[in-house]
């Protein structure tokens, strides 16, 4: 608990600014430079002689005082000039097993050629059998990309594009060849009230046309906020198709609703209709599609082969981004419980796990901003395979974690500032394809084998 | 050792009271319409919603990823090409503060009454000073 509250003044002190009132900042750089000092003052002549007890009442009473200090030099914004300080944080979170500090994220040079120049925010990418790209612009755009020329497809959904809505993802069904489905997740305006949400479509792409269109999903209500719409699509192999939804900035009212859309992962057959094993189909009021919830806002997902699971990759507030095995019928319990602080810097909970939720499989503080996840299968990579790559929106490179079954060992850093990564896909033929805002979409070059 | 311990506590927040009456007597001293004050109140909420997760709560944006608004010399001699960024997008390279940024911000889809809150919520905070109101008809007459 005292850890807790440390770590969360420690880090508001130190991560949320890089400029701030030099006075007080320089006042909690001595502190924390002293507190070895003060600890060791204090202890030394107390252990020898006093019961061990006195000795924790002045560690208490310290701490409260270092608190006290670091809430009123929080308020006035005291933050200190270097925000690689934040290693503060590591020596708290140090035990937990899911967790990799920055300072051990390595940089591995690989090549990278660009497929696709000039697009803006290609939010969402997706593989047809004959080699093409079918591309979702946030804007609204779709673009085929085929024999290295772009063409606009017509008839693409309508699109909020609107914050952090828009176009979002696509994925080619998993029946392609004899179905010619296509699937689209976009923030749309469709349904009652003024703003948007998340909305998931089916369609058929003829003649550079969407044809057969048909809305599966919209969430409601709709909102003007512009936070959180998720959302990515993903197929587990057994006809299923899952899919995920932001909280839409709305985190104490919807995601651990489950009367209410946001903040959830939804499962739907392939033609839309709701799978009667979906855990909450027996409860009366409760969103029949959604299959897991207390997310926050899921912008990368994977099915992955080798253990037979749906994983999401989601963003955190400040700091406490995660990786969560999607599991039916559980809570995530955003944002009840979480690793990370709101983006002001002040804490909104103590705790980082409980009985009623799942913790993740992994989290990062800071913050990566993650989007984009791909489980590597490809041999063309033999260093990457079987691993996990997960793209940085805030540092802007593409992240590559070591995977042991269910077990993260390794981060590391390849393609080391080509810009803000928004989606990461595996071709067919087993090449790595990385969408980078304002870049286009490049190809990770393997290396000489 | 108590005294010691109370005298260390007393001196830390005789600094951060300073510290803070300082800021209270900055803030006190330009006058703003109510009209200004509304339009700057709603800014906020158009700010955390739309703009904090990159250029931060504090305007501080992050150094060579997301350009600062915080004391920034773009925001305060390019007004226009500001209220331009927030309604069409804004592609780089461009130098704030003697820092290259080379990133790409998208249109925000914002109405252009809330591109004019923000803009005098932007102007009036953290410090910066930009008294001259931005109004709807302002940013309404900025074409792409």
């Amino acid at each position: 608990m005292i850890k807790t509250l440390l770590f969360n003044y420690f880090y508001q002190a130190f991560l949320p600014s890089q400029k701030g009132n030099i006075g007080c900042s320089f006042f909690v750089i001595m502190l924390i430079s002293n507190l070895h000092v003060f600890l060791v003052i204090f202890e030394v002549p107390f252990y020898g002689t006093c019961n061990q007890q006195k000795t924790l009442k002045m560690k208490r009473l310290f701490i409260l005082c270092l608190a006290l200090s670091l809430v009123s030099c929080g308020e006035n914004n005291g933050k200190t000039e270097d925000p690689n300080q934040v290693t503060d944080n590591d020596t708290i979170v140090q035990n937990s097993p899911v967790t990799i500090p920055e300072e051990e994220l390595t940089t591995a040079q690989y090549e990278y050629e660009v497929v696709v120049p000039d697009l803006e925010i290609a939010w969402g990418m997706d593989f047809l059998p004959d080699g093409s790209i079918l591309i979702t612009e946030k804007n609204g755009d779709l673009i085929l990309f085929k024999d290295g020329q772009k063409q606009q497809v017509q008839g693409a959904p309508e699109v909020y594009n609107r914050g952090q809505g828009g176009f979002l993802d696509v994925a080619v069904g998993p029946n392609y060849e004899s179905d010619g489905c296509i699937y689209f997740t976009y923030a749309s305006e469709e349904g009652e009230g003024e703003g948007g949400n998340t909305a998931l479509m089916r369609a058929k792409l003829e003649n550079n046309q969407l044809t057969s269109k048909e809305v599966l999903y919209k969430a409601t209500p709709n909102s003007t906020r512009g936070q959180h719409f998720g959302s990515r699509i993903s197929f587990d192999g057994q006809g299923h198709l899952f899919f995920s939804v932001g909280d839409r900035g709305d985190r104490d009212v919807n995601p651990q609703d489950l009367t209410r859309d946001g903040g959830k992962v939804y499962r739907l057959n392939l033609d839309g209709s709701i799978p009667q094993d979906n855990p909450f189909v027996g409860q009366e009021e409760a969103v029949k599609a959604v299959y897991s919830y207390g997310h926050r806002n899921p912008q990368g997902m994977i099915y992955n082969e080798s253990t037979g699971e749906i994983w999401v990759h989601e963003h955190g507030p400040q700091g406490g981004d995660e990786i969560n095995v999607v599991k039916k019928g559980a809570n995530y319990g955003w944002p009840l419980v979480s690793y990370g602080i709101n983006y002001d810097g002040t804490s909104f909970t103590d705790e980082t796990s409980g009985p009623d939720f799942e913790d993740p499989l992994y989290y990062w503080v800071p913050s990566i901003a993650p989007s984009g996840f791909v489980h590597v299968t490809s041999n063309k990579y033999p260093e990457l395979q079987g691993d996990l790559l997960v793209g940085s929106l805030k540092f802007q490179y593409v992240e590559h974690l070591t995977l042991d079954g269910k077990t993260v060992l390794a981060r590391e850093k390849i393609l080391e500032q080509i810009g803000r990564v928004r989606d990461i896909v595996q071709s067919p033929e087993g090449d790595l394809y990385v969408s980078v805002e304002g870049k286009g979409i490049v190809r990770i070059i393997p290396k000489q084998q | 050792m108590k005294k010691l311990l109370t005298a260390c506590l007393l001196i830390i927040l005789c600094g951060c009271k300073n510290s803070s009456e300082e800021k209270n007597e900055e803030t006190a001293r330009v006058e703003f319409s109510p009209e200004m004050k509304e339009s700057i109140s709603r800014g906020a909420q158009v700010y955390n919603n739309f703009c904090a997760s990159c250029h931060l709560s504090g305007g501080e944006g992050i150094k060579a990823v997301f350009p600062p608004l915080q004391n920034s010399n773009w925001l305060k001699d390019k007004q226009e090409a500001s209220i331009h960024a927030i309604k069409f997008g804004l592609r780089g390279p461009i130098k704030v503060n003697g820092e290259e940024y080379d990133n790409l911000m998208p249109a925000l889809g914002l109405s252009d009454r809330e591109i004019a809150d923000v803009m005098n919520y932007i102007n009036n905070s953290w410090g910066n000073r930009v008294s001259d109101e931005v109004t709807e008809e302002e940013v309404a007459a900025i074409k792409k």
